[in-house]
């Protein structure tokens, strides 16, 4: 609590820093010239002198304070009695940290409660003394801050450099969100690969978490079915449903539609694309799956399941329709025109000439589209979690029930299990596939993209 | 080479063949379009005519309950509200920073490459990865509060600011180079030519592209279920740490209800997220009408 206010006088502080040390340039100021920089850098300078150390020392000081609260809380003698097995007694002591900010509540375990009056004095203290260290940090700087206002002083060169480290700390946030999607995945991989071979993992085809255990634990990750579930619903029957629809869209709209016609259904197309997954989901478990298997009982099929590949797959497809559009749409563009004008002077038709020489010339950036896309379908979640079912099998019958990656990720995560037993650490691990797999689609595609907008530039 | 007769019935019915092949192909394209479209419609009309009996004022101010006449969707929305405030916070000041840098002051080196490459690529890494991210960094590591609107706002600002990174940089390079020109020539700096002309004139653009990535951060569910905001909420988070849940995830979480008539709250809700989407929308090509400049 103390910390949280001292951190807003921080910031009032800044605030004061900046109109006081602005009009003590605007004071200074004499003629033309007669100042390097504008009273407002000054302000500013005095701000970030402010703000920078003592936020410093406040993120420094609240990372530490836990740590010597416990150390002191220990040193009590109402500690003494504490189990020693480090467990049991973290438990306490937290449940003692949660009595000591509400002391209405009541306690589960007797120790917490008379851990809780001296874990209280131990915050407090320590509170206030960073409160103090945060307070003498922000005000040596204002002091700083305020001193360095002088006629010749260039505050806007230093403010400006300032601004140049944030810009370049935002950047570099992409870079270490990168780092951190691989790190966590590669650690926590890693240690499910400890248990289960990796060779195991990727070429097993018997998949059942549930039952894993013992000796031969390597022999329930078999990661093959999910491999091919993957594949048949994103790859095969969600494609099968966008290129024709979204190639054939994108040609339509490009070549024969009026500009008025476009203009209205473009947009309308980019809706799909808007429709948040869990919607599609919904959606292809109430309408579409039932419609399906009842379609697969006309065909005599013995009782199809209600969850099924066709289902997931048909409406991911819809889903992918105007991304596989617009890529299209922009290939096409790319063509020069004159190679098209050309084959309409030799009195070919128009679908022959988009046949026989947009489309072939086109080609290379509709298949970077469809890789992406595909990159896409596969990494999709919410519509295959609820249609597509929990049944890993190899199976190409699309009216059965099979199972993706991303499945399998959502349900080794939900519910409550330990963290670090094989079956939580297996979706890390097929998070890993999923994350290199898309990331060499996207690679490889936006690679082909390039070379191919360079060949016609 | 023969001369080819023009009027034989031969060559007639060979044109004949080709255009209609060319009709064929223009009701083909056609086709695709509605059949796209009629999916869409199709889509909008279950979900209403399912919901739309649902919505009332009840539904709209309660929170979740086990009994589906007394459920309600405020909770979720509440829950949305917060961690789409915490994504916005972080990851719109982070975007257009970053794309100020790369786009104004980045000099061509191996590092800045290297950082264009990987935020073209975290654009199209599955969300769920990033859900991952936030459960192995933030709640495992951070011992941050699980299910809460701050660790699961954190989550999707990482999703989104590459997202918003892209659409700052096309927006800032969509100004002239004259504009720069002319601000430096009078005497201004660098950093002065960047924030006082650069970015209010790119600023509708930039904009525009953030209210995209919201919409897109506010209908995923798939990271949220990692870091497990699939609370049971009856009241509504009052703060960034309390376990919540957020639209999309109730309507996944009513999905799964047995009980016949979670049907309608379930569309109702989706009536609700889909207004919300079409609001954020619809504000965003407002504003790309209105402050748009060609130059």
């Amino acid at each position: 609590m103390t910390l949280t206010i001292v951190l807003i006088a921080v910031f009032v502080l800044a605030l004061g820093g900046w109109f006081v040390a602005r009009a003590k340039a605007k004071a200074l100021y004499t003629g033309r010239g007669s100042l390097h920089s504008m009273p407002g850098y000054h302000g500013w300078h005095a701000l970030l002198w402010v703000l920078v150390p003592a936020l410093a020392a406040w993120f420094l000081w609240s990372a530490i304070q836990p740590g010597l609260v416990e150390t002191a809380v220990l040193a009590d003698p109402a500690a003494a009695s504490l189990p020693a097995e480090p467990m049991q007694r973290g438990a306490i002591l937290a449940e003692a940290q949660g009595l000591a900010e509400d002391p209405s509540a009541t306690a589960f375990n007797p120790q917490a409660q008379t851990l809780a009056a001296p874990m209280r004095a131990a915050q407090n203290r320590f509170s206030l003394i960073g409160a103090l260290l945060v307070a003498i940090v922000a005000l040596a700087g204002l002091g700083w801050g305020l001193t360095r206002v002088k006629a010749g002083f260039r505050a806007r060169t230093q403010v400006e450099r300032a601004v140049l480290g944030l810009l370049l700390a935002a950047s570099l946030l992409a870079i270490l969100t990168t780092f951190g999607i691989v790190a966590s995945l590669v650690f926590e991989a890693g240690m499910f690969f400890r248990d289960v071979s990796p060779i195991a993992f990727l070429t097993g085809t018997h998949w059942s978490p549930a039952s894993a255990g013992g000796a031969n634990i390597s022999d329930n990750f078999g990661a093959v079915p999910l491999f091919w579930g993957t594949i048949y619903i994103g790859a095969i029957i969600a494609m099968a449903v966008a290129i024709p629809l979204g190639l054939m869209s994108a040609i339509y709209l490009t070549q024969y539609a009026s500009a008025t016609a476009r203009k209205w259904i473009k947009p309308l197309l980019e809706i799909l694309a808007g429709i948040p997954t869990v919607v599609y989901g919904y959606f292809a478990a109430l309408t579409v799956a039932p419609m399906i298997r009842d379609f697969a009982d006309s065909l005599g099929m013995a009782n199809p399941s209600t969850e099924s590949a066709l289902a997931a797959g048909l409406v991911m497809g819809v889903m992918i329709i105007p991304f596989v559009s617009s890529m299209a749409d922009d290939s096409l563009a790319a063509v020069p025109r004159a190679m098209s004008d050309g084959s309409l002077a030799l009195g070919a038709t128009r679908s022959e000439t988009i046949r026989k020489v947009l489309l072939p010339a086109a080609l290379p950036g509709i298949v970077a589209g469809v890789m992406l896309a595909v990159s896409r379908a596969i990494g999709e979640t919410m519509i295959v979690v609820m249609a597509a079912g929990a049944a890993a099998r190899l199976s190409a019958n699309p009216f059965d029930s099979m199972t993706t990656v991303t499945y399998q990720i959502v349900q080794m995560l939900t519910g409550d299990q330990e963290f670090n037993s094989p079956k939580t650490l297996s979706a890390f691990a097929l998070g890993l596939v999923l994350f290199v797999v898309t990331l060499l689609l996207n690679i490889v595609a936006l690679r082909v993209v390039k070379r191919f907008r360079e060949a016609y530039e | 080479m023969s001369k080819l007769d023009w009027h034989s019935a031969e060559a007639r019915k060979r044109l004949a063949r080709r255009h209609a092949a060319e009709r064929h192909f223009k009701w083909l394209g056609l086709g695709a379009i509605v059949l796209s479209l009629s999916f869409l419609a199709l889509l909008l009309f279950i979900m209403l005519r399912n919901g739309v009996g649902g919505l009332d004022w009840d539904f709209l101010s309660g929170s979740d309950s086990t009994d589906p006449s007394a459920a309600g969707v405020w909770g979720a929305a509440k829950g949305s509200i917060l961690t789409m405030l915490v994504t916005l916070l972080l990851s719109f000041p982070m975007g257009v920073l970053a794309a100020i840098y790369l786009e104004e002051f980045a000099p061509r080196s191996r590092w800045i490459e290297w950082v264009e490459v990987s935020i073209n690529n975290l654009a199209a890494v599955p969300s769920i990865i990033f859900g991952l991210l936030g459960l192995a960094v933030f709640i495992n590591t951070f011992h941050m509060p699980r299910s809460s609107p701050l660790v699961g706002g954190l989550t999707l600002a990482l999703m989104t600011m590459p997202v918003i990174v892209i659409s700052a940089r096309n927006a800032i390079k969509a100004v002239p180079p004259s504009i720069r020109d002319a601000a430096l020539a009078v005497g201004a700096s660098k950093v002065q030519t960047v924030f006082h002309h650069v970015l209010p004139l790119s600023l509708p653009g930039i904009l525009t592209g953030t209210i995209i990535g919201m919409a897109r951060a506010l209908g995923e569910t798939a990271p949220l279920l990692m870091i497990g905001m699939r609370a049971f909420v009856v009241t509504p988070p009052d703060s960034l740490n309390a376990p919540a849940t957020v639209l999309p995830m109730q309507i996944f979480l009513w999905s799964d209800e047995i009980d016949k008539a979670f049907v309608q709250n379930t569309s109702a809700a989706i009536i609700v997220l889909l207004g919300f989407l079409l609001a954020m929308n619809g504000i965003a090509i407002y504003l790309r009408n209105k402050f748009e400049v060609r130059w």
